[in-house]
């Protein structure tokens, strides 16, 4: 026969441990979810060579990247390293190897793409603009232009406004032109042949540092509703991606 | 409303009134009551008016006021409901067996249940008379602002917002306002629903396919407003924000000039 | 409550059917039966169709779905009555009284049981199992909102979190009540022998069951980006997950019309002897009144899924402007459901705690019509309320005017509750045990919910709230704080009538302060980013709500360990409480007159009612 006081300290460590035990389920559903969160996006650092006057007259560092932008994420892969890339998607277009850009502050970056995506139609004409770049243009194989005919754009990369009252506002949107028909006839014959491609290249002034993220304007989802599911619906690291000012 | 409501059911004389107010039980109520509509009375004035997003305009400033006055409404049946709750709480009864059977075994009170729809039906009526009016005098201001209106073209994408004036032949990414100038916002998305919500001018509304939707407003005080897409829209919902401003009808001429002077598109 | 007894012959017990397919059918053969029927016409669909068209995938994943909970109820032997109808028999007697669950122990609480006391059992598990699921699900919402710049997971996951936390909540607050009370304690309380319909008694359990696995498949699919409110073109545009949630919610649907039809069949045609309306105890009409009002509004629900369900997979195009549908029309759809189904969840919370309010004053309750009057003067109105969630869609601003008289005019019914409440309490000795506290959260809470329901059911004021989380707090304190501590009041009022043990008290206390001042900084907090501009279901918001939901993240730890120290007093009570006296708490409603463990039929004689069960108090009246 157990005394009241011994049934009172087993209660209190039943107790605690019930509260134990609930704290560990809910902390390991959090560590669960936490690591499948863990993000996929493979980052690029932007790497600075000399410094260069900006449009203010004011000298900055210069920073280049490169990235392109694949038809499908295989093709992307076989140009780099993807992490995303396996994610069991293979009709999913995708930019790559990277999604995540990697930049310093107050410094003139330059983008170069490869663009090797057919296209068509946005759904909003106004992403058919550059916007946010130095003097608003970016050059396509070689040409300066201020925007593309939104009928026949391939992918936009639209840097654009986080929930914030503290980073400096960052807003770039860079159309990119579409691969004609003929242009893709090799690649639709053959997948591992990849058109010769567009090379678009911008640049843009980063100011403090700060967390960016950047989508596809396209709609180059699957058919389910304007574009927009699947690939750009679903998840970053293939129409969609981060910016990260350091 | 005060606890006095509450009275003996049968038909009193000013007497009867007098000693159930003098009671004890009923004293400590009223007081409760008192406190405790002043609590409420006090947040509704102060606190609430704090808590919201700065005035930028008309439609802001009568929902700051509108919570302000049916925060100061609700208090004193808040009051009452809690006091009598307090009360007798405060006069509860401890132990392993229930209490003994009360005194009272009343199970229907008219005047009491009386005063307490009369009572509750005055807040109700208030509230919907005050919603009306403001409701109508914003709708009536949209109206009689229409033909000076400046129109701003709002559209959502997942997960950004673009604006064209079309007036002006300017396209942006943010939204500035000249102040004073009625502003009539024709909103659509080009997708999924979104809804455009300028946190600073109290107005928002649903952003739809195909059908244009819209929002009227007066910018009256200078400053930053924050435009937030409050309709849940999918992967990116939370980032799809931008800025802007309500500013000078100079400072907005000049904006405009200087966006024209590239191109047309904000850069 | 007084009552005359007369003696009824009690049948004894038959034998066991023994060659009766029916002995050999139980949770673990469904489950076969529904992985066969799932996973075979999965693979059979899937074959020679192209499966990276996404119409293709959403047809065969809702059909295999649907196909899982038809094998599961073949299974587990839900559908051998109907399957007899079909060759001109039924169920035996003796198979009748075998699926009773008569003396089979812990077994048939995993069979097709007919028994109403073992179908309450298993609701009050499965809504402990949702609201933890739920509740774990809060945690990630707050910790991953604990500081700006969304640390903890991927917006997909945030947004899939916030919609499936959205509907499982829903479902458990749904059932909470009249799951478990009003299967397990209505019989009783209105002096029934069994339900009118036991059969579909457990039929509505069991289709509830098969749809948590399809809840919870979103998981694996995907999850949903839609919120629970799964808005169209939203819903079509989501990836495979969405298909998981419509067809949960059709089964669902299905499930809450069969159970709502049996407690109001029950209620109408089973009461005892003399229970005339007017006796009928307080908590037996809120949960009629509830079901009642689930059982038209839920069709819409079920009707809005289909459509989406018919978009996702054949293109029809209800809700999609670019053929001529609109989304509104799923957003008209959906509140006609949405605003009654609030009332659905509140009204059997609340009647609860006013059945048990003059046990704890020892008064009568105050104006019981005004009672009465109140929660069907809710239930009415809430039929006509549901565009207030549309002022801000742009979809008919003539009406919101309309809309919001309506509204606000909810609040009067609402008032005769507090009424009730308030005249039951006044001048009296309450006493103080964990469900009477229960009471007073209630009344804190559904006050605070009522009069913000009344700033954001007005137009203009709407117009800065609306989509914010002010709505979200406001709501949370109606469901979360109003019906959710009734439930758990409840659930500590009838614990012994469930277990015939009382619950620990001093951990329900503990329990009680930590959720109650935890619920109260958590949407204290979230009213003021709400007021302050934060939209609702974002999953990172900027530097200047850092503060407010850093508050609400710390009030919902405090929930949560008290949720735990509730739920640990619930299991250890069932096994190890005191055990509890016929009437522990003096009431005078009929089920205290029933033995623990309640025979299978409750009562050995017939019951005669001749008042209600309300006359306490010393001086005696009318
Ligand atoms: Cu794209
Ligand atoms: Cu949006």
């Amino acid at each position: 026969m157990e005394t009241t006081a011994q049934s009172k300290s087993r209660s209190l460590i039943t107790g605690l441990l019930t509260i134990a035990l609930g704290v560990l389920a809910v902390t390991s559903v959090g560590v669960v979810l936490h690591h499948s969160s863990a993000d996929p996006q493979p980052k690029e650092y932007a790497t600075i060579k000399g410094t260069i006057v900006g449009p203010d007259g004011k000298t900055y560092p210069h920073a280049f990247l490169k990235d392109g932008v694949y038809p499908d994420p295989v093709s992307s892969k076989a140009h780099g390293t993807c992490a995303t890339c396996d994610g069991g998607h293979p009709s999913w277009p995708s930019y790559g190897p990277y999604t995540h850009f990697v930049l310093p502050a107050h410094t003139y970056v330059t983008i170069d793409l490869v663009v090797y995506d057919s296209g068509g139609n946005l759904n909003t004409p106004y992403f058919g603009n550059v916007v946010g770049t130095v003097a608003g243009t970016a050059t396509y194989d070689g040409v300066t232009k201020a925007n593309l005919d939104p009928t026949a754009v391939e992918h936009t990369w639209t840097l654009h406004g986080v929930p914030t009252t503290t980073q400096d506002p960052l807003f770039v949107n860079v159309p990119l032109p579409m691969n004609t028909d003929s242009e893709m006839k090799a690649y639709n014959d053959d997948p591992t042949k990849l058109p010769k491609g567009h090379i678009v290249e911008f640049s843009f002034i980063t100011g403090g540092k700060g967390e960016y993220l950047w989508n596809c304007e396209y709609p180059c989802g699957d058919t389910s509703y304007q574009g927009f599911g699947a690939v750009m619906g679903s998840a970053a690291g293939y129409m969609g991606g981060k910016v990260s000012v350091i | 409303m005060s606890s006095d409501s509450l009275e003996e059911m049968k038909p009193t004389p000013g007497q009867r009134i007098r000693s159930f107010v003098q009671r004890k039980d009923v004293m400590q109520t009223f007081v409760l009551g008192i406190v405790i509509t002043a609590g409420f009375t006090l947040m509704g004035l102060y606190a609430y008016p704090n808590w919201m997003p700065a005035v930028h305009s008309k439609e802001m400033h009568s929902a700051r006021l509108i919570m302000t006055i049916f925060t100061v409404l609700s208090a004193p049946i808040a009051g009452l409901v809690l006091a009598v709750a307090v009360r007798a709480f405060l006069n509860m009864h401890h132990g392993d067996t229930p209490p003994p059977d009360s005194e009272l075994s009343e199970r229907s009170n008219t005047p009491a249940i009386l005063v307490w729809c009369f009572s509750t039906g005055a807040f109700v009526v208030a509230a919907i008379a005050i919603g009306l009016l403001a409701y109508n005098s914003d709708t009536n201001s949209a109206v009689a602002d229409a033909p000076d209106a400046i129109t701003v073209d709002v559209t959502g994408a997942q997960w950004a917002w673009s604006f064209y004036y079309p007036a002006q032949n300017i396209q942006t990414h943010t939204l500035e306002l000249p102040s004073g100038q009625p502003v009539d916002f024709h909103v659509k998305s080009v997708d999924v629903n979104h809804s455009f919500w300028p946190v600073q001018l109290g107005v928002k509304v649903d952003a739809n396919r195909i059908v244009t939707t819209t929002a009227e407003t007066r910018p009256t005080t200078l400053g930053p407003i924050d435009i937030r897409c409050a309709e849940l829209c999918g992967l990116n919902h939370a980032v799809m924000e931008t800025s802007g401003a309500v500013v000078s009808a100079s400072d907005f001429a000049n904006w405009v000039n200087s966006i024209k002077a590239s191109g047309g598109v904000q850069q | 409550m007084t009552t005359l007894v007369h003696q009824s012959e009690v049948s004894s017990p038959a034998p066991v059917p023994a060659k009766s397919l029916i002995t050999k059918l139980n949770i673990v053969t469904g489950f076969i039966v529904g992985a066969i029927f799932c996973w075979g016409t999965y693979y059979a669909l899937r074959a020679g169709r192209d499966m990276t068209d996404t119409h293709n995938v959403n047809k065969v994943l809702i059909i295999s779905m649907f196909m899982w909970s038809l094998g599961f109820m073949i299974g587990i032997g839900a559908l051998i009555g109907p399957f007899r109808w079909l060759i001109g028999k039924d169920l035996t007697p003796e198979e009748e009284l075998y699926m009773s669950g008569e003396g089979q122990g812990m077994k048939r609480y995993f069979k097709f049981c007919t028994d109403h006391k073992v179908v309450g059992i298993q609701y009050l598990v499965a809504v402990m199992v949702l609201l933890g699921a739920g509740g774990t699900m809060a945690m990630m919402i707050r910790t991953n909102l604990a500081r700006p710049g969304s640390h903890l997971v991927l917006p997909q996951i945030y947004n899939s979190l916030v919609g499936l936390h959205g509907i499982t909540m829903i479902i458990a607050m749904i059932i909470a009540l009249t799951g478990p009370l009003g299967n397990f304690i209505l019989p009783m309380m209105i002096g029934a022998r069994g339900e009118a319909f036991p059969r579909l008694n457990a039929v509505s359990f069991w289709l509830l069951f098969t749809a948590i696995p399809v809840l919870c498949s979103a998981w694996f699919l995907g999850g949903i980006p839609t919120g629970w409110s799964a808005y169209a073109p939203l819903s079509t545009q989501a990836g495979p997950g969405m298909n998981a949630f419509l067809v949960t919610i059709i089964i669902f649907a299905i499930s809450t019309a069969v159970a709502g039809t049996n407690i109001t069949t029950t209620v109408i045609t089973m009461r005892a002897k003399g229970m005339r309306f007017n006796r009928v105890p307080i908590f037996v009409i809120g949960c009629t009144i509830s079901v009642a009002l689930a059982v038209p509004a839920f069709p819409t629900f079920m009707a809005a899924m289909v459509q989406t369900g018919m978009d996702r997979t054949i293109s029809t195009g209800f809700f999609d402007a670019n053929v001529g549908g609109t989304g509104w029309l799923y957003a008209n759809l959906f509140w006609i459901m949405g605003h009654p189904e609030v009332y659905v969840i509140l009204l059997p919370g609340v009647a609860a705690l006013l059945e048990m309010l003059p046990v704890f004053t020892r008064k009568p309750l105050f104006s019981f019509p005004m009672a009465v009057a109140g929660m069907a003067g809710i239930a009415g109105m809430s039929a006509l309320v549901w565009a207030h969630h549309m002022y801000m869609s742009g979809w008919m601003p003539a009406l919101n005017g309309p809309f919001m008289v309506t509204t606000e005019f909810i609040s009067f019914p609402t008032g005769l509750l507090f009424l009730v409440f308030v005249g039951t309490l006044w001048r009296s000795r309450p006493w103080l045990k964990f469900p009477m506290l229960c009471v007073y959260a209630m009344m804190w809470n559904l006050l605070i919910g009522g009069i913000t329901g009344v700033y954001v059911s007005d137009v203009p004021l709407d117009g800065t709230l609306h989509g914010s989380m002010f709505v979200t707090a406001h709501f949370h304190y109606t469901i979360m704080g109003a019906a959710l501590s009734g439930a758990v009041g409840a659930i500590a009022y009838w614990f012994p009538k469930l277990s015939g043990r009382m619950l620990n008290e001093r951990a329900s206390y503990i329990s009680f302060w930590f959720v109650q001042i935890g619920l109260n900084v958590l949407f204290m907090g979230m009213f003021l980013v709400g007021a302050e501009g934060q939209a609702r279901r974002v999953a990172n918001y900027s530097e200047q709500f850092a503060g407010g939901n850093l508050v609400s993240t710390i009030g919902a730890y405090s929930v949560g360990v008290g949720m735990l120290v509730f739920l640990w007093a619930i299991i250890h009570s069932a096994g190890k409480g005191a055990i509890a006296p016929a009437n522990p708490w003096g009431a005078k409603t009929l089920e205290w007159t029933v033995p623990y463990p309640a025979p299978v039929e409750n009562f050995s004689e017939e019951q005669v009612v001749t008042s209600d069960p309300y006359g306490f108090g010393k001086r005696v009246s009318k």
